[in-house]
């Protein structure tokens, strides 16, 4: 399989001594000297932090309230998802992917559904192409709402955060009427759907729309985002360039910020998405605030997208017939999608058996993480917080 | 002059914010007191995969040909068909255990079973102190399933 002698997929071996990041790596200094001259100091923020999203440990190196330095640890949530997917069959794998991006389940199922379908030649029925797009973005909106509110939260304001958990509630109802489950929804099969959408709900959810797009958003733009206090705290805080974002593999509303109109539905187009008009968003300086209000204008064109996905609904089955015992052609493949936070990435390899040779994710939490020191250094540990919220992170496909 | 502005849209924000939030005082409350108060499950919802019984012999509809067993992925599942005296394979399971910690609650193991013998209730109080505990039993899974039919009699909702 490796041509370069390089092995795509490890095999037991011996164990490699782990590297346990200490402070040294951050470059740790006694704090004050013993002329009493004032030194660096190296503090950790997390594991266990409410603004860390999960348990992300970071060690960040500081001079007074001012941040020098920022090492990202990571791997808290591991959960081996790579190497146990590969004692798999094929149709076990998409609902386990739901636990990567908990936050927005269905663009990992989506994900990984193409990847298996491309390789085993499957033809996925129009409505079920239809349906995925429609989930996709209502993952989009709820995914992008609880950003919302745990953004405010990670910036002092509590309120918004409420406000964020009434539209999310009515989102997960819905969600949970469709497909069975509120946060993991197995829904996603090779081939297709599992089940149809009935009529009442495609009317539940354009009465959810017509809320989301006509009551919240303004609420939304007045409690938090065009508050001078939230704008104080975002402008100009974690500047990031054009350059600086593609060389370190950023995605998503990351990306767009600095002004790129990057979107992978639009420059890649995957399920129906060429059928569909919408704009990409984009920011103009490159800082958290502008990600934010990428997020925030994305609710809307995906509510737009909703509604043209509603008006040209097919009708017909949503499964396609699949052999229970799957083994696709041998042979490889990269599918990437558009998720809430970037593109989601599943490299697949086959070797014609029915089960995987290699699966490799590409999480976009991670390679966003990768940019903390730049963003953040220079700045207030406050803002170490506001640069870190504004990733979205979920540590869930970060570590996987 | 940015000094004034900036007084400006600090004092309207602070305006547009509350005017907001006091239109919430003339609203119901959407808070829902969970314990006391126990909103009905979506019809449909999964929780964990249950053993049906047929009402007429009130045996289990399982025949035990281990499709769920091999179509789990974690392998949470696992069956021990039933001998008779001689050493004959019957058709009904002899153990029939669900490991509720290692389920994903993913529907597979009902989509491949032939004979309509599994069911996903919308039981969620499951909880348990003890790993253990979430081992069911085949006695187990179809009291889940009775307990779970009953609510959704209860629920209005037609069988």
């Amino acid at each position: 399989m490796s041509d370069s002698g390089r092995p795509v997929r490890v095999e037991a071996g011996p164990a490699l001594a782990p590297h346990l990041p200490t402070s040294n790596d951050a470059g740790v200094v006694p704090t004050i000297g013993p002329d009493g001259e004032r030194k660096l100091m190296t503090i950790n923020l997390g594991p266990q932090h409410p603004s860390t999203h999960g348990v992300l440990r970071l060690i960040v190196t500081v001079d007074g309230e001012q941040i020098v330095h920022v090492v990202p640890d990571i791997g808290y949530l591991h959960r081996n998802f790579e190497k146990i997917v590969e004692r798999w069959s094929y149709p076990g794998i998409v609902p386990f992917s739901d636990r990567n991006d908990y936050i927005a389940a269905i663009t990992n199922e989506v994900a990984v559904a193409l990847a298996i379908e491309k390789l085993a030649g499957i033809e996925v029925p129009p409505r079920a192409v239809h349906l995925r797009v429609l989930f996709s973005e209502l993952q989009r909106i709820l995914s992008h709402i609880l950003f919302y509110g745990t953004y405010g939260l990670d910036l002092g304001a509590f309120t918004p955060f409420l406000y964020a958990f009434r539209e999310r509630e009515w989102g997960y109802t819905l969600m949970e009427k469709a497909t069975g489950a509120r946060m993991l929804y197995a829904y996603n099969r090779v081939g297709g759907l599992r089940n149809d959408v009935s009529d009442e709900w495609l009317a539940d959810l354009a009465k959810f729309l017509d809320f989301v797009e006509h009551k919240a958003m303004p609420e939304y733009m007045g409690l938090l985002i065009d508050n001078e206090i939230f704008r104080e705290r975002t402008i100009g805080v974690g500047k990031l360039t054009q350059e600086q974002a593609i060389a370190w593999g950023a995605a998503g509303p990351v990306l767009r910020a600095t002004g790129i109109p990057w979107d992978l539905r639009k420059n890649a187009p995957y399920l129906c998405y060429d059928q569909f008009e919408f704009d990409v968003p984009v920011g103009t300086n490159g800082d958290v605030y502008d990600s934010t209000m990428v997020r925030m204008r994305e609710i809307l064109e995906s509510v737009r997208i909703i509604r043209q996905v509603l008006k040209t609904l097919p009708n017909g089955p949503v499964l396609a017939k699949v052999r229970p015992t799957l083994s696709p052609a041998a042979g490889d493949y990269y599918s990437r999608v558009e998720g809430p936070r970037g593109e989601v990435g599943v490299f697949l390899i086959s070797d014609g058996t029915t089960k995987p040779y290699r699966l490799k994710w590409r999480a976009p939490t991670f390679c966003h993480l990768q940019l903390t020191p730049l963003m953040a250094a220079g700045g207030k540990i406050a803002d170490l917080i506001a640069v870190v919220g504004s990733y979205d992170v979920i540590m869930g496909e970060c570590d996987r | 002059m940015a000094l004034l502005g900036r007084i400006w849209n600090t004092a309207k924000s602070m305006f547009v914010g509350h005017s907001i939030t006091l239109r919430e005082m003339f609203t119901t409350p959407i808070t829902v007191f969970y314990p006391e108060e126990k909103p009905p499950m979506e019809r449909g919802s999964r929780s964990v995969p249950v053993l049906k019984v047929n009402e007429g012999t009130g045996l289990l509809n399982c025949v035990s040909c281990g499709l769920c067993e091999r179509s789990c992925p974690p392998s949470c599942i696992k069956i021990e068909q039933a001998l008779d005296a001689k050493g004959d394979r019957q058709s009904w399971p002899e153990a029939f255990e669900l490991n509720l910690s290692h389920c994903m609650v993913c529907n597979l193991c009902v989509e491949a079973c032939p004979f309509d013998a599994l069911e996903m209730a919308d039981v969620v109080e499951l909880c348990s102190y003890q790993v253990q505990d979430l081992i069911f039993d085949k006695q187990q899974l179809a009291e889940i399933w009775k307990t779970s039919r009953s609510l959704r009699v209860a629920n209005g909702e037609r069988l």
